[in-house]
């Protein structure tokens, strides 16, 4: 049970600005993730709420209480660290329960909470090894189970996943997902997957810069981006963004001409438009450009076309194949266009 | 890549002579290593080993001012009879290992209080003063605080903790007292300033990780630092035992050996067979018997630290 409020939280180090007036509220067992390009400040504020980091500035409050003063042991938080930080002088049953001993948890509860905590990860027959004798999954799942043994209030995790490989990637995933709705923990997860943000999340706090861009659920972020910033760093591949200006209602860019935008006449606009909202077309259509790579993925082909400076990349059928350089008429689905302002990069429409 | 695009224009490559592959001779290959360290190794060897084995030589032979005289074993077999030399070793042991204990202990305690300190750097300077004093420089001040000066009687007559001058001679232990005073006041440092360095070598996240388990500093220090740190503390102690087990500056400055041989060091033991009776056989043989011993201990100490810390 745990309800985390940032209130113009800032950290900085001399002058330079690590997280920047960040302002959040995270409801009780809500599943929140930060999402952002390295170095935006995500861990740092995870920190903060963790007691790890002093804010240079505002307040962290937990369950309605300021904790700027409380100490990262007195804050019922358990986290996950990116390096997995288990402790390599014990094995890993004494690593999972050293939070109950540490607690004061009775201790003939204890081998019956470990056992509990293992089984939830599946972490499987490794109870006493020591941590150098695991794979990188399994310590991973041993890190997993030394944060739920005791059941806190919070749960933290730092880019869990960004060690493993891609297989073991999504089979986490989902196990992590599946334990938090199972435990009802109120949960910070720190990406810079936006796959990873996408799938996990309940709601998504998308950063850079130290400060936060965009908060909203997978599909408020994913259709209603708020900048260019945000646009360029959801999806896979993402959004395209052509940067043109608007003529008599006409969106012109080098190999692009779009009828019936309403905006003033000489204004520089950046038109954004999906990979999956982009169609081959036979005859001349919004855009031209020409073939500049084919990748298959199995269940379609992503194709880049160059227009006369700018790369572009659609989502075609997954047999749909052309040599380079062919020339490639493309239609827009004119409702799922996007307009952005083309100085600020903010959304207009 | 490079060596497909070397394949494919192979005959342009190889009609430029200077691209020829050269072989150096497997003479110079092998040797030239060698050559390399032999400046160091031998200067080490003359330093070192020739003394060490000129010494075991010696202890063979009786050895008298008109000449040497072949004893076989019996340098050894009469040290093993020799109450000042089982004595010697045992001062040498107690009066050692207390002091390696306290500073142990003592250089732990602050290392613990201080690594997490923002102002370690000056804490470092400061302790490391008592190390770049000279030893003999060191000795002599203790002389005078214990015996000469009376300085510490004073002091703690001052305080009260005693009514008359204590003769620090005077009495076994106060003797050896002076001995592991001297000791520890010098070599602490040393043992602090490794110490701190593997306490701030340590995983910062491991230590976070344990914050937030719940732990205490101290618990974390008990559960995780001091476990893992094992293998330092050991290289620490060999390094400082093996030089505890050399005291002489002290002892024969400070005490002599008083009272009765109480303070006698075996090192002091080898000196005053050397220098003071001039048996110079017997002291080898004494030497080589140390140095037998220590390197049994280090040998020992270094397996069970360094097995047991692993897997
Ligand atoms: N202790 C520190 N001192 C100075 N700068 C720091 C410190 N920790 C982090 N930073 C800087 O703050 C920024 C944000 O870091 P971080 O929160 O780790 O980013 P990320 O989003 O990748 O987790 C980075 O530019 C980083 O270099
Ligand atoms: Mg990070």
């Amino acid at each position: 049970m745990a309800e985390i409020e940032l209130r113009n939280v800032r950290k900085h180090w001399g002058d330079f600005v690590g997280v920047d007036d960040v302002n959040l509220k995270i409801a009780d067992e809500e599943f929140v993730v930060f999402l952002g390009p390295s170095g935006c400040g995500k861990t740092t504020t995870m920190r903060m709420i963790a007691g790890l980091e002093d804010p240079s500035g505002g307040e962290v409050i937990i369950d309605g209480e300021v904790v700027n003063d409380v100490d990262a042991r007195d804050r019922d938080v358990a986290m996950v660290f990116q390096s997995y930080a288990l402790y390599p002088n014990m094995t890993i049953f004494e690593n999972i329960r050293f939070p109950l001993r540490m607690r004061g948890v009775p201790k003939a509860q204890h081998v019956e909470l470990v056992k509990r905590a293992a089984e939830m990860v599946e972490l499987g027959d490794y109870l006493d090894r020591k941590p150098g004798a695991l794979s990188g999954g399994q310590r991973q799942r041993a890190a997993l189970a030394r944060a739920v043994v005791r059941q806190p209030d919070v749960f933290l995790m730092d880019e869990p996943l960004s060690n493993l490989d891609a297989k073991l990637r999504s089979a986490m995933r989902v196990q992590i997902k599946h334990l938090q709705r199972r435990l009802k923990i109120t949960t910070v997860y720190v990406t810079h997957d936006q796959v990873e943000a996408m799938t996990l999340a309940d709601r998504i706090v998308i950063m850079n810069g130290g400060a936060i861009q965009q908060i909203g659920t997978p599909d408020e972020i994913y259709s209603n981006p708020a900048n260019t910033f945000i646009a360029g760093f959801i999806g896979s591949p993402p959004m395209n963004l052509i940067r043109g200006r608007v003529e008599g209602g006409t969106f012109i860019a080098p190999g692009v001409k779009v009828e019936g935008i309403d905006a003033e006449s000489g204004r520089a606009v950046t038109l954004g438009v999906r990979p999956e909202d982009c169609h081959l077309n036979s005859a001349p259509a919004e855009m031209t450009g020409i073939v500049f790579g084919i990748e298959p993925t199995g269940d379609q082909t992503l194709v880049s076309l160059r227009t006369d400076d700018d790369l572009f990349e659609i989502r075609a059928d997954r047999d749909f194949r052309a040599p380079l350089d062919t020339t490639a008429h493309i239609s827009f689905d004119r409702d799922r266009l996007y307009l952005f302002d083309g100085v600020s990069g903010e959304r207009l429409r | 890549m490079t060596q497909s695009a070397a394949t494919s224009e192979g005959t342009a490559i190889s009609a430029v002579p200077s691209l020829r592959r050269r072989r150096r001779s497997p003479f110079r290959r092998k040797l030239f290593p060698y050559l390399l360290v032999a400046p160091a190794v031998i200067y080490l060897l003359m330093i070192t080993l020739y003394p060490g084995v000129y010494a075991i030589y010696q202890s063979f032979f009786f050895v008298t001012f008109t000449g040497w005289v072949p004893a076989g074993f019996e340098n050894y077999t009469n040290l093993l009879r020799d109450r000042e030399f089982w004595a010697a070793l045992w001062n040498t042991l107690v009066i050692g290992g207390i002091s390696l204990a306290l500073e142990c202990v003592i250089a732990m305690t602050l290392a613990f209080y201080a690594y997490r300190d923002p102002f370690i750097r000056g804490w470092r300077i400061i302790f490391l003063m008592p190390m770049l004093f000279m030893p003999s420089a060191v000795a002599f001040i203790w002389k005078l605080a214990f015996n000469d000066g009376r300085v510490v009687s004073d002091l703690l007559m001052q305080l009260g903790l005693i009514s008359e001058n204590i003769d620090f001679l005077g009495d076994v232990w106060n003797a050896r007292l002076t001995l592991i005073v001297a000791d520890v006041w010098q070599w602490t440092p040393f043992l602090f300033i490794i110490f701190v360095a593997g306490l701030q070598a340590q995983d910062k996240e491991i230590e976070e990780a344990a914050r937030l388990d719940g732990a205490s500093w101290p618990a974390i220090f008990w559960n995780i630092s001091l476990p893992l740190m094992r293998p330092v503390i050991a290289v620490a102690v060999i390094l400082r035992g093996i030089d505890i087990t050399t005291m002489f500056a002290n002892v024969f400055i400070i005490t002599q050996g008083t009272p009765g041989g109480a303070t006698e060091t075996i090192s002091y033991f080898i000196y005053r067979m050397g220098f003071r009776t001039f048996n110079f056989g017997y002291a080898s043989a004494a030497s080589a018997l140390m140095l037998i011993f220590t390197i049994i201990v280090a040998q020992l100490l270094l397996k069970r630290f360094f097995r047991s810390g692993r897997a």
